[in-house]
Order: structure tokens, then sequence, then C-alpha cells
């Protein structure tokens, strides 16, 4: 444009001209420059060139370039789903870290304040401090830490992957995994052994645990780790410095064991030495004369005998118990019927609750005599603590219908689906009530099956709590209608739920009403997990990115040619 | 007129001031133009809290965000996160939106603010940007000049030339020419005063022809 600079001076700005050519001017500015813009071709050619900027703004902005990536055309079906996962992953996390806390903390200070004479020996410090039931189980925690330490490595690069770009994290990945490597490797490795019959022979040194699968299992040799072994025959009879771990049919402990053990087995009997703790849930817990245990010994059993010597606590249930040997600790104990021979000593208190009087020598060496509760046949509907433990018990369920819903919430909608046809739920409910501990049993005798059928048996009995929370829910919806939302579904299983808890409150009813309410849930849940099973015709929701023909957003002219 | 028979453009000079005025709601492809219709069930649905519904608002609308965080957002990873959080927020906020409303424009709000936020952590705003910005130079550009350079622009040198520009610049004309946010919505979310709005936008233009201008340099020595 070939202008003098008095006429550049007489033409419109460009600031002027782009409120102008976006309509933000105000009436009387607009006409100025409406006018001006009539007679100047300079300002015409201005303002449309402002417009075409604004077109191509728009178009360039508008093309679709790119499509939707995948992680975003499937996040509506899987956002919650990462979201429960994250949900277990904290609980896991928590509970590693609770763990942790406990072993590396709380063990050491109480082994410092036994050392320094604090060391008490009520049967509650055995159940909770003495880690009669959480120590001893490093072998499979050490797995758990990996997995907790895989999490959190996973939600570092979650979360610094917002932060950074792909190869800032991908350097801390690798940075971790270096990490990692140039950590020191366990001192012991774990070995595994599986045949028909696996015998550590007398002159064998394992260095580290050792999982043992068999047939029949002999440990004659010395095994400086844990064993965990899954054989419907142990036998241990050189030298443990672990803990073992034993699902069997059969242990027979001959030799010694400097940790703990545990089990789940159909009789156990020690005649060894066992230098720390025991727990078992057993049907037959023969303590031998000459077996020795050096801490505390639980037991879970249907017949019990003792004659040889406990150093610490022992809490029993059992059906029918004999003490005939010598206890450094209390007892509680709780059962049908107890015996105490002329042989036995114990040093600390006794208290029995059982069906009748415990039937005790009077040559038996006892520190107090046996405290004796007759064990209630019924709950004392009077008693104001009965209320109370409804309630806590009420609070508990809506708890863990709450973590459940959160964990499953697609399954738990499907459940209580389920759960409305009536006959299907029913007859299911009757079949996995029934059926499955049946079969459960019959998985345990197997070796492979054992540990499967423990399992299922754990599966089974959790899921007869959770019969309940759904069956909460399904007259939660009754009460306040349906809904396919989660957090409004958990407010109706909670109010269902307190309607239940209250039902089953009731005196010569609530028993049924609970079973009613068992097989019912039971049954729903069994259905719902049968139809995850079937294959679905129609998927409920496209996974293949999908693109709409075009946004319903906005343009300043795109579609107009330019 | 001399409009170099552009039919199209003749509007850019208005009859008079009632056309003028009547032109700002009725420009093509305004979010609450007529003929635009949103799926006003589904966002009932939605807000009553039906799974299903919001999740046809989701596939509805996710690429459209998609692409809004895509332009305003510095690599392809925050936009993919931002659609996500947006989503998200948008979800817990449903029971807010005003249902008289266009659900488009409050959708592009939400977006908007939470992608300023984005840029806003990183310090991508700084005060010597709004320095900057206080001492523009409102020059008359040579017109001529302008109209050559824009049409020898393919749209997707622009996005690369977009893609180089400040975070406020790049915000700025993502709002107001992808979205087609008004300068009050554009004011708000950047948390600037309306009359400064023009400014930003202008600013943000010169920047952008100067990255244009700058690829056209590089294409240029890259042949030679």
């Amino acid at each position: 444009m070939s202008e003098t600079p008095g006429e550049k001076m007489k033409h419109l700005d460009e600031m002027t001209c782009l409120l102008y050519a976006e309509r933000q001017l105000d009436r009387a500015r607009a006409l100025e420059v409406s006018a001006h813009a009539q007679e100047c071709e300079a300002c015409q050619t201005l303002l449309r060139a402002l417009e075409r900027e604004s077109r191509l703004l728009t178009r360039a902005m508008l093309e679709e370039d790119e499509p939707l990536p995948s992680r975003l055309a499937v996040f509506q079906e899987r956002a919650r789903r990462a979201l429960h996962w994250i949900w277990g992953l904290a609980f896991g996390l928590a509970a590693t870290g609770a763990y942790a806390l406990y072993a590396d903390y709380i063990q050491p200070w109480q082994r410092e304040l036994e050392q320094a004479g604090f060391g008490g020996s009520n049967l509650l410090n055995l159940l909770i401090f003495q880690g009669a039931f959480w120590k001893g189980w490093q072998s499979m925690i050490t797995v758990l830490e990996a997995a907790a330490l895989m999490t959190l490595g996973a939600f570092a690069v979650m979360f610094l992957r917002r932060r950074m770009r792909r190869g800032g994290a991908l350097a801390v990945v690798l940075a971790g995994l270096c990490a990692l490597l140039a950590m020191p490797a366990p001192a012991a490795a774990t070995e595994f052994r599986k045949a028909d019959t696996v015998d550590i022979g007398k002159d064998e040194k394992i260095k580290g645990d050792v999982y043992i699968m068999a047939q029949r299992a002999r440990v004659d040799g010395t095994v400086d780790g844990d064993v965990i072994v899954f054989s419907p025959n142990v036998d241990i009879n050189g030298h443990v410095m672990g803990d073992v771990i034993a699902f069997a049919t059969s242990v027979r402990i001959n030799g010694q064991v400097d940790g703990n053990v545990r089990g789940a087995n159909n009789n156990i009997t020690i005649t060894g030495n066992v230098a720390r703790n025991v727990t078992d849930f057993c049907q037959t817990f023969t303590l031998d004369a000459n077996g020795k245990v050096g801490g505390s010994l639980t037991s879970f059993s249907e017949s019990f005998s003792q004659d040889g010597s406990v150093g610490r606590d022992m809490l029993l249930f059992f059906a029918h118990g004999t003490f005939a040997g010598k206890v450094a600790g209390g007892i509680r104990a709780k059962g049908d019927s107890l015996v105490i021979t002329s042989s036995a000593v114990i040093d600390g208190p006794i208290r029995f609750e059982g069906n009748k009087q415990a039937d005790v020598s009077p040559s038996a060496k006892l520190a107090s005599p046996v405290e004796f509760h007759r064990i209630e046949k019924h709950m004392t509907y009077r008693s104001s603590s009965y209320y109370v433990w409804q309630v806590i018990w009420a609070a508990a369920f809506i708890l863990f219908g709450l973590v459940l819903f959160a964990l499953m919430p697609k399954f738990s909608e499907d459940a209580v689906k389920s759960a409305e046809h009536y006959g299907a739920s029913a007859g299911l409910g009757v079949l996995v009530l029934f059926g499955v501990p049946i079969a459960a049993i019959i998985a345990c005798i197997t070796v492979v099956g054992l540990f499967l059928g423990i399992a299922t048996l754990f599966v089974w009995y959790g899921s007869l709590y959770f019969a309940q929370v759904i069956v909460g829910a399904v007259i939660g919806q009754w009460l306040m209608g349906r809904t396919s939302e989660l957090w409004p579904l958990i407010g109706r299983m909670a109010v269902g739920l307190i309607l239940v808890r209250l039902c089953t409150t009731i005196p010569h009813v609530g028993g049924w009403v609970k079973f009613v309410a068992i097989l019912w849930g039971i049954g729903a849940i069994s259905l719902a997990i049968y139809r995850r099973f079937q294959p679905t015709i129609a998927p409920v929701a496209p996974a293949a990115p999908y693109t709409p023909p075009m946004p319903p957003n906005t343009t300043v002219g795109g579609t107009m040619p330019a | 007129m001399g409009w170099g028979g552009n039919a199209g453009l003749q509007y850019v000079i208005f009859a008079d001031l009632c056309a003028y005025q009547t032109m700002e709601t009725q420009r093509p492809g305004r979010m609450s133009a007529p003929g635009i219709t949103e799926p006003a069930e589904a966002i009932a649905r939605a807000r009553a809290g039906d799974a299903n519904a919001w999740g046809e608002l989701y596939r509805e609308y996710a690429p459209a965000i998609f692409r809004f965080c895509r332009r305003a957002l510095p690599t392809r990873e925050d936009a993919e996160d931002a659609t996500m959080e947006i989503f998200m927020k948008l979800r817990e906020k449903l029971g807010q939106y005003d249902t008289t409303r266009s659900f488009t424009a409050w959708l592009y709000k939400v977006a908007a603010n939470h992608c300023w936020d984005i840029l806003r952590r990183r310090k991508i705003r700084q005060d010597k940007e709004t320095e900057d910005v206080e001492s523009i130079p409102l020059e008359h550009p040579d017109p001529n000049q302008l109209e050559k350079l824009i049409e020898q622009r393919t749209s997707e040198e622009v996005r690369k030339a977009l893609a180089r520009l400040r975070g406020r610049a790049r915000m700025a004309l993502v709002m107001r020419y992808y979205s087609d946010m008004s300068y009050d919505e554009i004011a708000d979310a950047l948390g600037v005063r309306r009359a400064f709005v023009g400014v930003v936008l202008l600013r943000a233009r010169h920047e952008l022809r100067q990255a244009l201008e700058g690829n056209a340099a590089l294409a240029a020595g890259g042949v030679s």
C-alpha cells in the first residue's frame, strides 16, 4: 500500500478492527468504524484479513488430525474399575504396612521389654502381641512386600508421569530398577521340592526356606530357614531353624524347631522341641510327654492332649481336653469337657468355659483353682451389652458391605439383581451352602486340593456374610426404590442391613431369618458368578474408539467458505 | 465496496448497527445457536444418577474436549490426563449445572478452567508475560501482507505455530476460536478484566503470525 504518513494516521488501529470484527464495540464506536471502513480500502482489507485469520484458526483447531486415544475411549468403563483396584491395593498396602510396623518396631520393642522384666503372660497378650498368629509367615510376607513395593513404584510412576515427560518417567523407572538390582541379595534362597516322597536326608543341610509338596515329606537334616509343606504325611525329625508351616493330614514333630509351628491338619503330634509358639487348627492335637513348646500354644481342635511342657500361655478351643504336663503360663480354654490329671503342673491361672466342670485331680499342682464358666446356651436378651454388641455387629456388617461394594461395584450390583430371581437364588443357595463345604473338605484330602479346599472354605465362609449384605441391599431397594448407582445402592444396603440385623435379634425367629437371608444371598451371589462366566452376546459398551461426526461445539464460521 | 467479490465476508461491514449487534448471537457454530441440539434427555438422566446416560454424554463430548485440551496443553499426554480429570470433575459437578443454560458452554468453561489451572501450576503464565501484553504496540499492520500470510498458510502450519505459543496466548486463542467462548467467559477463565481480553487475543495473534513467519523462514531455509 502506498500511503503517506498523514493518511496512515487516519486508519483504524488493529485493536479496534479486531474488536469490531469480533462484535465487541459499543454502538457509537461500531458506527464510526463501519462508516470509516465503507470508505477506506486499507481498513477493509485489514478487517477481511482479521476475519480470515479467525476462520483459519478455527478450521485449524477443529480439524480432527488425531483420533481419540483408546485410553480415553474406554476410560468411562475402566475408570471405576481402576479405582477399585486402587482400593484393593490400598488395603493390601495398609495390611503389609501394619505387618512391617509390627515386625520392625513393635516386636523388637516388646522383646526388649520382656528382657527387662516387663513380659506379661496374659492371654490377650498371647493372642495379639506374642505373635502366635502373626509371626512366622515371613516367606509369604516377603512376596507381599515385593508386591507392595511394586505397587508403590507404579503409584510413583503414575504420580510423576503428570509432572514429567515420558523420558523422565522412564528414567525414574530405570533408576528404580537399578536400585533394586543394586540392593543386596537375600542371604538365603528359597528351594522348591515337589515329588511323591520328599526326604531331606540326615546329612543334608538346606540354606534358606524350603517349600515341599509331596505325598510324604520327611525332614531328617537341617533347614536353615522355614519349612512350608503341603503333604498328607509330614515328619520333622531333623532341625528346622526357622518356622514350620504345615498343611497336612498328619504331622509329627520329633526333632527341633527353632521357630514357630503352625498349620491346618488332621492330627499333629509333637514329641520334639519347638522353641517358640505353636498355632494349629486340627482334629487331634497331642503334645507328647517328651514334647516341649518354648512359647505359647494356640489350638483349635476336637481332641486336645497335653503331656509335655509349654513355656508360656495356652489358648484352646476343643471338644475334649486333657492337661497332664507342665504349663509355665496361664490357660484360657473353651470346650465341652476338660480333665486335669495328677501329673499336671500349671503355674498360671486357668479359665475354662465349658458345659461341665473340669475334672481336676487332687494331686495336680495348680497355681490357682480352675475358674469355671458355664457356656450360655442363649443370649440374654435383657442384657444391655447384648444390644451394644448387636449395634457393633450391624456397623461391622455395613462396613464390610461398603468395602465389598466399593471393591466390586459391578459384581455387587449383579448379585443384588440376581437376588430378585427368588427361585433360582433359593435353589442355588441350598446347593452352594451345603455343597461347597463338602466339596472343599473332599478337596482337602488330596495334596494339591488341600490349599484349594482351605481357600474355598475361607471364601465360602466370607460369602455367608456377604450374602446378608446382598439381602440387605435388596430389602433397601424395596423400601427406597431401585438404583443403578453405587453410592445410593450402598445407602440402601445400609438401611436394609439394619433391618435384617434387627430381624435376626427376634427370639426364636431370628435364627431362621438369618438362615433364610444367608441361603437367599449366597444363592444370589452364586447366580451372579454363574452369569458372569456365561458368554455375553451383546457388549455393554463399545470398546473401540468412538468419534462422533462433529462435536456440538462452536465455530466462528468454521464451516463457511473462507 | 472493494471486497474482492468474496460474498462470504461481506457481513464484516454491517449494513446497520442492528445487524452488528444481533450478529453476536447469530454467528455460525455459536454454542447456543439455534439448530444445535444438546442431548437434554441424557443430561437430565445423568443428573439423576444414570450411569448409562453419563456414558452417552461422555462418548458424545469426549472427542471435543480432548481436542480442546490437545490444542490448549503442550503434550498429548497432558491432554489425555486433562480430559479424564475434566470428566471426573464434570461428573462431580453435574448437580451444579444450571439446566437453563447451554450444557456445551458449561462443559467448555470447566475444561478451560482446568487447562488454565494446569498451565498456571506449571508457571507458564509469568509476570513478565503480563508486562509484555501491557506494553503491546497497537500498530497498524500492512493489511495486504497479513492477508497474503494467512492465504498461504495451511491448517497444519497453524497448528504447529499454535503449539509454539506461550500458555496464555494459546489458551486465549483456543477459548475464543475453538470453543467460541465470549469475552466475558474468557476474562473469567483467565482472571483478567474483560477490557483486557481483546489485548490478550491480539497479542496472541501477533505471536502466532511471528510463529507462522518463523515456520516459513525455517521451511525456506530447509529447501535452499
